[in-house]
């Protein structure tokens, strides 16, 4: 195992890996930039180093500076946490080109999985299932109906060369697949160089559920189940919980299943999270994330295993402790996304917090670098904390989440708590019935 | 400042520097030693050291602390160069280092160093090197003046923003 582990973070991830590598008896180096002097996790980290100033792109984004703080404090292993440099494929071949290890997958499973369409093939090859579409640009309005009456409607006519919504059509049925193929060729036409068009299902209001999955060195992969993370607004998540409320245990097994199949496949190592858009009970791959998600506390807490702890174990070459017929889940768990944001105009409110209070009490979890005093810096995201409440029922969960929310105290800046409070009131979050679009259209106040 | 430092080519390797190192032993003779001493004289603190570790002796808590340069103990993130046991050291017109790594004050071990105490130096002059991933990074002076104090020594790990030398 590891002696020392270099955090290449900062905020609430890093004490989250901090916390960790304490419960394992690892020794911490925390890497922080001029404006992180304060922050929690370099106060509790036994070794830190100012790696440089505020602006990322020459602290947390400098490989050369976090290699370097790595070798002068002798550190084993770096864990790059989300964000930063967590999927730059790149960073993690130097990283072991100077004789660390790298905490998550190999440099070539993150270069394949940053590149979108590679990635597609490759996880169609291994079995997942992807937005269904025409093999190729299509040739004339003939075989755009085949294509149509193959796929299912609706279906979405796209200009190969496209992109910002132009040269997209939407058709609903058989009727409409002449005219719609015949516009999006003009369209492209007019707005790119080729009229070439192709054709892919079209998903109106699908969730956004994701797989996690851990796989060791020896080939051993297991799923954690699902979150669903469907509550999002500028492809920003706000809310995460698992399991789903729209899965049912068939479906959940099903995917699960397929899922493992293809990571093992991939010899993928590490943790890991296979994105889905689902509709009408079939899954559609979006990507796979190759690190560890800000949303992982809500797997933990429904399997009751620690994630940074099953990363830090693989990584140092130890196999899974547990096949997938260990792994049991238990109640329901939601998380909460706090941001330094005004709840209503999402303006971003940095600054100092006065009072600060966290919500305790069974079943809640708060992981957060705030303390009374603190700064919260202008400088990187807007996440603060992340509060954490499991239930034995989803009902129960939600009852606990409101008490939470009721209870939490951070005085000084604006943040999303209100936010969070208003969705609680909300009889389709209540429902479980939401999709991708809904949160935007609660905030904009045009729910029906 | 410029962002980034034009790198130069690298004479020193860190990687062997940092290995060639001695490791962390305690010696508990020598602590028990100093202990005695420092309760004979009546000071409050001892610091000793030789071949680039040093240990601290503090009676006032009983503190033990051994630390050898290669590392940087979270309680002692601000700069905390030998001399620090004197009086604070006005910083004002220190020159920092601008990124993390080793430094170096000269070339190569056989050479004299770029600059040593109560040298002038014009504007843009080489004082120190600072080495992060195989690469020297030539400190120049940000103006002309004297080396009042140079606070680092050869081969200490420096963090960013950490004062190097006083040029007044």
């Amino acid at each position: 195992m590891f002696e020392k582990v270099l955090i290449a973070n900062r905020g609430e991830i890093a004490l989250r890996i901090l916390r960790a590598c304490r419960e394992m008896g690892i020794k911490t180096v925390a890497v922080h930039s001029t404006a992180d002097a304060d922050a929690m996790h370099v106060r509790l980290a036994e070794e830190s180093i100012c790696i440089g100033p505020p602006a990322a792109k020459y602290s947390y984004l400098n490989p050369s500076a976090i290699l370097t703080a790595a070798t002068i404090s002798h550190a084993d292993a770096i864990h790059p946490g989300y964000g930063f440099l967590s999927e730059n494929a790149d960073f993690a071949a130097m990283v072991e080109e100077h004789e660390f290890v790298f905490i998550g997958p190999s440099a070539d499973h993150i270069r394949l999985m940053g590149d979108k369409i590679a990635a597609k093939q490759a996880v169609k090859d291994a079995g997942i299932p992807v937005v269904p579409g025409s093999e190729g640009a299509l040739a004339d309005a003939d075989e755009a109906l085949a294509a149509a009456e193959d796929i299912g409607y609706p279906v979405l006519i796209k200009a190969t060369a496209g992109g910002g919504g132009r040269g997209m059509q939407i058709v609903h049925d058989a009727d409409g697949v002449k005219q719609a193929y015949d516009l999006a060729r003009a369209e492209a036409k007019a707005a790119f160089t080729s009229d070439e068009v192709y054709m892919e299902k079209f998903l109106e209001a699908p969730r956004h559920i994701e797989v996690q999955v851990l796989a060791d060195s020896q080939g051993n992969v297991v799923h954690l189940g699902e979150r669903d993370c469907s509550l999002q607004r500028r492809h920003q998540k706000l809310l995460e919980e698992a399991p789903s409320p729209a899965l049912n245990e068939t479906q959940r097994q099903s995917i699960g299943d397929k899922v493992v199949g293809a990571v093992r496949k991939l010899g993928y190592r590490s943790a890991g999270t296979v994105e889905f858009l689902f509709e009408d009970g079939e899954f559609y791959f979006i990507e796979m994330n190759t690190r560890l998600q800000v949303e992982h506390p809500v797997t933990e807490m429904i399997c009751g295993l620690d994630l940074v702890r099953e990363m830090i174990r693989v990584a140092a070459g130890a196999p899974l402790g547990f096949k997938q017929s260990d792994i049991k889940f238990s109640g329901h768990a939601i998380e909460c996304r706090i941001n330094a944001e005004n709840p209503d105009t999402f303006q971003p409110s940095p600054g100092q917090i006065g009072n600060y209070h966290a919500p305790g009490g069974l079943g809640v979890r708060v992981d957060s670098g705030l303390y009374s005093g603190y700064t919260v810096p202008p400088h990187y995201d807007s996440m603060i904390a992340k509060l954490i409440v499991h239930g034995a029922n989803r009902n129960e969960c939600l009852m606990r989440l409101r008490r939470a929310l009721s209870e939490y105290v951070i005085d000084g800046l604006d943040t999303t708590i209100p936010l969070h409070q208003r969705l609680m009131k909300e009889p389709d979050f209540v429902n479980g019935d939401y999709d991708i679009h809904w949160l935007q259209k609660f905030v904009d106040g045009t729910n029906a | 400042m410029n962002w980034p430092w034009n790198p130069l080519p690298a004479p020193w390797n860190l990687k062997n520097i940092m290995a060639n190192k001695p490791k962390r032993d305690i010696d508990e003779d020598l602590v028990r030693q100093l202990a005695k001493l420092l309760e004979e004289t009546g000071l409050t603190e001892i610091e000793y050291g030789r071949d680039g570790w040093h240990v601290r002796v503090s009676g006032g808590t009983h503190a033990l602390q051994a630390a050898a340069p290669a590392v940087l103990p979270a309680t002692t993130a601000e700069a905390e160069p030998d001399a620090a046991t004197d009086d604070a050291i006005d910083l004002t017109n220190a020159v920092t280092s601008p990124m993390v790594g080793v430094v170096f004050t000269s070339s190569d071990p056989e050479t004299p160093p770029f600059v040593q105490v109560s040298d002038q130096v014009s504007e843009g002059q080489t004082l120190l090197l600072i080495e992060a991933m195989k690469v020297f990074n030539p400190i120049t002076a940000p103006k002309a003046g004297k080396v009042a104090q140079i606070l680092i020594t050869n081969g200490a790990p420096v963090e960013f923003g950490e004062p190097l030398l006083i040029l007044e």
